[in-house]
């Protein structure tokens, strides 16, 4: 059941990247403890690229999708520091014009902005260890703004566009720049949902309202993003479930949802998410509740329309054997963090972490022995920052250190910037000892934030 | 089958259960502890007059004969004549004097629960756990939590103590229409009628100020029947929002880009509304018992105080015919249940 033959693509030959989440924290704040569902997870995403998460449930990969989508509700919060940048020029373009008042021109801010000085003063508390540098020489001016911590450098409350080559002034001048999710609200984050990412969810039989027909759902996404109205849209709703695959669909533009089987639910919703052209398109477990068949049939139809739109896809799954069927790269979390992240090939072929060594081990047909080996033991609810490996519990490699020191994400081995592992082990050609040594200086420096 | 389908067997459904009460009726009649005769007579009542008073009954018939009859009666609404109530009227007459003012009342305790209830639970459970939400559930439970005698009297004697200029000056006899007593049956003669199109009465001018005297007086009693409504409604229109909202096509919509008044509006509301409508017709039909309760106290010459006379006088054939207009009022409401239904949800009378 495992295919592998889809190459991935290398980053170097893709262009930037549309999504890049950095030091992204997210946690539910309740009366008796803080959960911090997502601690510290960085990726990225590019135009046309697959990138699959993977982890048991628990491990905090909803809560990574829910936060680009800004759907993170109360007691939920995105910490400060977290950042999630959307890339893409012709957005960043048109929220430019669209919201003149939120846009930065960080070319001009760059001037003032001295990293070491800025790091020295006394209203800043953010150390560059936060934003995943040693030194306050490597922070660029990106970082410190889109993690909220502009303030000082006089970017305003409501600032989310952000402009790296070009004049916000003639929005059709700008080259490079981004969008920061974690500062959108109101309108401008209502402009992103659906118009710019939209979103598949896991259960296909409630994702869509039972009481209104599936086209008019549908027209709702064409009328919202792109001002289509009455036969127009409805023409066009038509034709996009003619597109994911759903026959006779101009009767079934007025059928309501309990008139779907499962997977043509699923169709419909992947045609509403695709009413508006996307430029990502975050897909849930969107398969979970599908049978094999059907599962198969619903992911050769997103590789396919990934493949005619360019679609950039961030895809969450628990299945590993999904995950080989239709990523290009693969983020392994667990327990809100990333613990290994890695080309598809590499991961199936030579997986480094200890936990996605049990992952792979627990998928049938592909363990040693005749028995199907589980990870024994569930993933533990983050609720204190991290001073150890989250693993250690359940990990069959175990030592004592585990306990002790919190491992950082580094290349597994030298020279391997695409495959990195969060996990003592590591770099693999280094002693133990000194790999050891090397992730407690890490920690230490995150911890006492040190930026000597 | 289709949504109409599934409306048009409901609508079938009613014939056995109208078939089934007119029975009990019938038996209640014939075989009760009541003697009709000497209902009528009297208990000293003997010889040729009971006799002939039998006869006159066709109380000397076979038993299906008179089953035939009483079910042939009652279809074509000739209800009989009351044995002690209203001695020797026609069930029907009564039904016409009295029947108006029960369903005034009615018709505002459905009316004030439905416009305050609802919006208060809908409003509650979109700010959920706050201090709103809070003062309408507690409220909500303390309002249903009082009996309806209760209430009642302690209503009336609020309402008294204003008289004259009560608490902040507020005098409930002189607020709006001026009104001599507060409890009484309201005239309903606020409709001006003619016959412009032949034999068909039609209302052609509204009394304002007699419709303001007849909506005064009834609304506290409206509002003492329509509390456990009122209270039932707020309730189940709170969680029935709090789990719209927390559904996966709620979070779809918002995903879409939606704004949250539109989702609210279209996508809440409307789901929301589908558990209410059984608990909007079931606490109608508690009104009927309700009223018995209501009208008594708050002297109302309706078909709940007439029921609950004839049921104390043993009037039997009184008795039995409200019965069996209660009966045709909650057949209507089911039909309008099933008929809100088959509006609100397109899933109605779908079969997997
Ligand atoms: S750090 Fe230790 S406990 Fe954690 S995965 Fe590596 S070997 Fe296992």
């Amino acid at each position: 059941m495992m295919s592998l033959e889809r190459s991935p693509r290398t980053t170097a030959e893709r262009d930037e990247p549309i999504l890049e989440v950095r030091n992204l924290q997210t946690a539910f704040f309740t009366e008796k403890e803080t959960i911090r569902a997502v601690d510290d997870v960085s990726f990225d995403i590019r135009p046309g690229e697959t990138v699959g998460i993977v982890g048991e449930s628990g491990s905090g990969k909803s809560v990574t999708a829910r936060s680009i989508m800004g759907l993170v509700d109360s007691p939920g919060r995105i910490l400060q520091g977290s950042s999630i940048r959307f890339g893409h020029v012709e957005t960043v373009r048109e929220y430019a014009e669209a919201f003149p008042n939120r846009t930065v021109d960080l070319e001009s801010l760059r001037a003032e902005y001295d990293p070491n000085d800025f790091f020295a003063r006394a209203a800043v508390d953010v150390r560059p260890t936060d934003l995943g540098y040693e030194r306050a020489d490597d922070v660029p001016l990106e970082d410190v703004v889109a993690a909220g911590y502009g303030d000082a450098l006089g970017v305003g409350d409501g600032d989310c566009v952000f402009v790296t080559d070009g004049s916000p002034e003639s929005p059709s001048s700008i080259a490079d720049g981004f969008v920061e999710l974690t500062r959108l609200d109101g309108e401008a984050q209502r402009r992103m949902r659906g118009g710019r990412i939209a979103m598949v969810f896991q259960d296909p039989l409630t994702s869509l309202n039972p009481v209104y027909t599936v086209g008019n759902q549908i027209k709702e996404a064409l009328r919202l993003h792109q001002g289509l109205r009455g036969e127009a849209a409805t023409r066009e709703a038509a034709e996009l479930l003619e597109d994911v695959g759903i026959p006779d669909a101009r009767r079934r533009v007025n059928e309501y949802p309990h008139q779907f089987s499962g997977g043509m639910r699923q169709r419909a919703v992947i045609a509403m998410a695709l009413a508006c052209e996307p430029e990502l398109l975050i897909c849930d477990e969107p398969t979970t509740a599908l049978d094999v068949t059907i599962q198969a049939q619903i992911l050769d139809l997103l590789a396919e329309l990934q493949e005619e739109r360019d679609l950039a896809m961030m895809f969450i799954t628990h299945d590993m054997g999904v995950i080989a069927e239709i990523s290009h790269r693969v983020n392994v979390m667990y327990a809100g963090e990333v613990v290994e992240t890695a080309g598809v090939n590499d991961l199936f072929a030579d997986p480094k972490h200890p936990y996605t060594r049990g992952l792979l081990q627990s998928i049938p047909g592909r363990q040693e022995g005749d028995r199907l080996q589980t990870i024994e033991g569930n993933v533990p609810t983050p609720n204190q920052p991290a001073t150890h490996c989250r693993f250690a519990p359940r990990c069959p490699k175990a030592f004592a250190d585990c306990e002790a020191v919190h491992p950082a994400s580094v290349p597994v081995e030298e020279g391997a910037t695409d495959h990195t592992a969060a996990c003592l082990l590591y770099p693999e050609e280094l002693p133990t000892a000194e790999a050891v040594a090397r992730h407690r200086r890490r920690a230490d420096t995150e911890t006492r934030g040190d930026t000597e | 089958m289709s949504r109409w389908g599934y409306f048009f067997r409901r609508l079938l459904l009613s014939i056995p259960v109208l078939f089934l009460v007119m029975t009990f009726i019938f038996v209640l009649l014939r075989m009760g502890p009541v003697d009709p005769v000497a209902a009528r007579l009297g208990p000293e009542a003997t010889g040729a007059e009971a006799a002939r008073m039998r006869e006159r009954l066709g109380l000397n018939d076979p038993l299906w004969e008179q089953y035939v009859d009483f079910v042939t009666d009652f279809l074509v609404l000739d209800l009989g004549q009351s044995w002690v109530v209203y001695a020797d009227w026609e069930v029907t007459t009564i039904v016409m004097n009295s029947g108006p003012p029960t369903l005034w009342l009615g018709f505002w305790a459905i009316l004030l629960p439905l416009f305050i209830g609802i919006p208060l639970g809908f409003y509650a459970g979109l700010r959920p756990n706050s201090w709103s939400d809070y003062t309408a559930s507690v409220s909500g439970i303390l309002w249903q939590a009082m009996p309806n005698f209760w209430l009642c009297i302690i209503l009336l004697a609020v309402l008294r103590q204003t008289q004259g200029g009560g608490w902040l000056g507020f005098d409930w006899y002189a607020f709006g229409p001026e009104i001599r007593s507060i409890t009484g049956t309201p005239s309903l003669d606020f409709l001006s009628w003619s016959n412009p199109f032949g034999a068909v009465p039609f209302p052609t001018g509204i009394d304002w100020s007699a419709l303001a005297v007849d909506v005064k007086l009834i609304l506290p009693p409206a509002l003492v029947l329509g509390s456990a409504s009122m209270a039932a409604e707020l309730r189940i229109g709170r969680t029935a929002i709090l789990e719209t909202i927390n559904s996966n096509y709620v979070e779809t919509a918002r995903a879409k880009g939606l704004k949250s008044r539109a989702i609210v509006w279209k996508h809440v509301f409307r789901n929301a509304l589908i558990p209410l409508v059984p608990v909007i017709t079931n606490e109608a039909f508690l009104l009927i018992g309700g009223s018995v309760i209501v009208e008594s106290i708050f002297n109302i010459n309706g078909l709940g105080r007439i029921f609950f006379r004839a049921m104390v006088q043993g009037d039997l054939p009184l008795a039995g015919a409200l019965l069996f207009i209660f009966t045709l009022i909650i057949i209507f409401l089911n039909i309008v249940q099933d008929f809100l239904y088959t509006i609100i949800d397109p899933r109605v009378g779908y079969e997997r």
